[in-house]
């Protein structure tokens, strides 16, 4: 029930250890930047959140997601920028006082409480009225399915049935505004799934603004209103899961989002009679009409780029002289879909089959070893800047 | 390789059989005296009650009741001393251990490594200087006395409670900041609770030192006034100096009966608390 503003947030820890350090010893850990300040964990980090708009800060480990959401929590001082929820500078107020809740990735329940009693802490603290109390709970308890479970201790229940405790925990708050660290890294993959499902749901019935830390690529897309992918304490691209996926601003994105990556190719972009082309191995390709008008607008000249292409975007055929060739390395059944490894130019190559396709008459045999010859439209290839990275259309 | 092995445990059974056996023999010894006339006991200390030398419980009475100061009074000032002793240093300890823990200072660090310093400075060391400034600061009382202890118990009680207070996660803390609790509510409603293994592992040794102690208070405490039951076996003599060990041994079964019973009802929480803050610390 609140719009979050983050304008140019920062977060420097100070350089206690690298002082002692050698100097000119490159930090390993991660590629942070570290000035004099300190490293510099979170830079200029701007989002504008909309009321009950779902928030997924998604990267790889050591990018800053978990610090950026640290510092909406207040468990972190924000080192620079402004944090406002529903208008109000929150950079100084203590956590108790920004009317938040979040979920950690570990649960982080009382042990020594039972699961009434977790939920019911946050409000006893606030001394609301005893009759709030329990309707709230038995209305988190139900909306979650852990009634039976209310007068257990925490060590009682499953993983999921704990984080399940969590969430309960947070929302009988109804908070302005729900944060959630990971909270389904430490279950299975079947219980993940689940648990996802569960919170997509909650989702419609709470009203909270949600903002949702995650490593986890395919949780992202499939919860977030919006996906911020981040990368070494700098925001990436900011936009919905379709937009990030269908125009990657730059590399990292494009490899980042998407199951299994996006295949990158070294190609030639050309321009023969006011077309663009890219060619590849010899073989060209000519863009759609959308591709050629955005390149266009950027005035994008002919030069060496990073060609992207999604698996899924790959066609296999039969042999003919505007093909790519390979030699298939290894064959993944992965049920409806196969994934094949395939070597070309010696690259590995990764192509989704669908199953249905390979049966059949004119089914191509994938078996380790066998020569294949594939291709792809020019609507749906990625052209990025050799140099920067940068997305060429964008 | 099987038949070896168990071999190898019948044989290190038997020898802490017979190490045991070793150990309560003294305890055995004063039980059996407890219950003989004090000529029998100088005699025969070591031979068990008979007709003759068995006096029944008329050892335990005269124990409560001979010498100059009556059993009652100093069992008294014995539990008053271990209660508020154990209990100030389970409260300051847990307290200084969670705030060293958690806190980043130079400051606490250094008073962490000075905790654990005092813990290899033996108390014959200190006992002199200790007499004079306790007497100077007033803590030669029972209800002062405490404060001594505190000093004296601090370096293992925060070592332990240190230990432990590492393998809590931190994350739970954070949870009760965001649902609403300042520093100091965090650590009643959620941080000590938690404690609790260490809480009773920390209680009973230091009861136990604290309950058996005689020398800091016969050092500290204004004898003409509180004596504890370790002072009062020492000072268990008739208007003569005469020495009845009959009723000394029964005063020492007395005092040393709760130590034991809280020993056996609670030593499993001694062992998980010691092990929590070693292997996690």
């Amino acid at each position: 029930m609140a719009d979050v503003s983050l304008k140019h947030i920062k977060k420097v820890y100070p350089n206690t250890e690298s002082k002692k350090k050698k100097k000119g010893e490159p930090e390993k850990k991660t590629n942070l930047q570290i000035t004099e300040e300190g490293v510099l964990a979170v830079q200029d980090f701007n989002l504008e959140i909309s009321d009950r708009e779902f928030i997924v800060l998604v990267g790889p480990s050591g990018c800053g997601k978990s610090t950026t959401l640290r510092m909406v929590a207040g468990l972190e001082d924000i080192s620079g920028g402004e944090l406002r929820i529903d208008g109000k500078l929150m950079n100084d107020v203590e956590p108790k006082d920004r009317d938040i809740a979040m979920v950690f990735q570990n649960y982080a329940l009382y042990p020594h409480m039972t699961v009434r009693e977790n939920m019911e802490f946050p409000l006893k603290l606030r001394k609301m009225p005893k009759e709030e109390i329990d309707r709230r709970v038995k209305q988190a308890a139900e909306t979650l399915g852990i009634t039976e479970y209310l007068d257990r201790k925490p060590k009682a229940l499953s993983g999921g049935q704990r984080q399940r405790v969590a969430i309960g925990r947070a929302i009988v708050r109804e908070p302005k505004v729900l944060l959630m660290d990971e909270p389904l890294s430490n279950l299975d993959a079947k219980l993940r799934n689940q648990m996802r499902a569960e919170i997509l749901k909650l989702r419609q019935r709470i009203n909270s603004t949600f903002l949702y830390v995650t490593h986890d690529q395919t949780e992202a897309m499939t919860l977030g209103d919006r996906i911020v992918i981040m990368r070494d304490g700098v925001i990436q691209q900011i936009g919905t899961p379709q937009e990030v996926f269908d125009h990657p601003a730059n590399l990292f994105v494009a490899g980042f989002i998407g199951v299994p990556q996006m295949n990158f190719f070294d190609a030639e972009l050309t321009k023969q009679d006011g077309k663009y082309s890219v060619v590849l191995d010899g073989v060209s390709v000519a863009l759609s009409d959308e591709k050629q008008a955005n390149l266009e607008k950027n005035n994008v000249q002919p030069q060496a780029i990073t060609l992207g292409v999604r698996p899924e975007h790959i066609a296999l055929l039969g042999d003919g002289s505007q093909m790519l060739h390979g030699t298939v390395d290894v064959s993944e059944m992965m049920g409806s879909a196969v994934h094949l490894h395939v070597t070309s130019q010696g690259k590995d190559v990764i192509i989704i089959v669908q199953t249905m396709d390979l049966r059949g008459p004119n089914h191509i045999s994938l078996t380790t070893g066998q020569k294949i010859a594939f291709t792809f439209g020019g609507n749906v290839v990625h052209l990025f800047d050799r140099e920067s990275g940068k997305n060429l259309e964008a | 390789m099987k038949k070896r092995s168990s071999t190898a445990s019948k044989v290190v059974t038997c020898i802490f059989v017979v190490l045991c056996i070793f150990w309560l023999i003294p305890i055995f010894e004063v039980l059996i005296n407890s219950f003989k006339s004090n000529t029998f006991v100088n005699t025969e200390a070591f031979a068990l009650p008979n007709s003759e030398s068995f006096v029944g419980w008329a050892n335990y009475i005269k124990g409560m009741t001979f010498g100059n100061y009556p059993f009652l009074k100093a069992a008294g000032f014995s539990l008053l001393i271990t209660l508020a002793s154990v209990a100030l240093i389970l409260l300051c300890c847990s307290m200084s251990a969670w705030y060293i823990n958690r806190s980043n200072s130079r400051f606490a660090k250094f008073f962490y490594y000075l905790c654990l310093f005092s813990m290899i400075v033996p108390f014959q060391m200190v006992m002199f200087t200790l007499t004079f400034t306790a007497d100077s600061l007033k803590l030669n009382t029972p209800f002062t006395i405490p404060i001594v202890y505190l000093g004296f118990g601090a370096g293992l009680a925060i070592f332990m409670f240190s230990g432990f207070v590492k393998s809590l996660p931190l994350e739970i803390e954070e949870a009760a900041a965001i649902d609403g609790c300042g520093p100091i509510r965090t650590f009643f409603l959620v941080v000590l609770p938690m404690l609790k293994p260490t809480l009773i592992s920390v209680g009973i040794l230091e009861t136990m030192w604290v309950w058996n102690d005689y020398l800091l208070p016969y050092l500290v405490l204004d004898r003409t006034k509180y004596m504890t039951i370790p002072i009062l076996v020492q000072y268990l003599k008739g208007s003569y100096g005469t020495v009845d060990l009959g009723a000394t041994m029964a005063v020492i079964m007395m005092s040393i009966i709760p130590i034991i019973v809280l020993y056996l009802f609670c030593q499993k929480h001694i062992i998980k608390g010691v092990a929590a803050g070693a292997v996690k610390g």
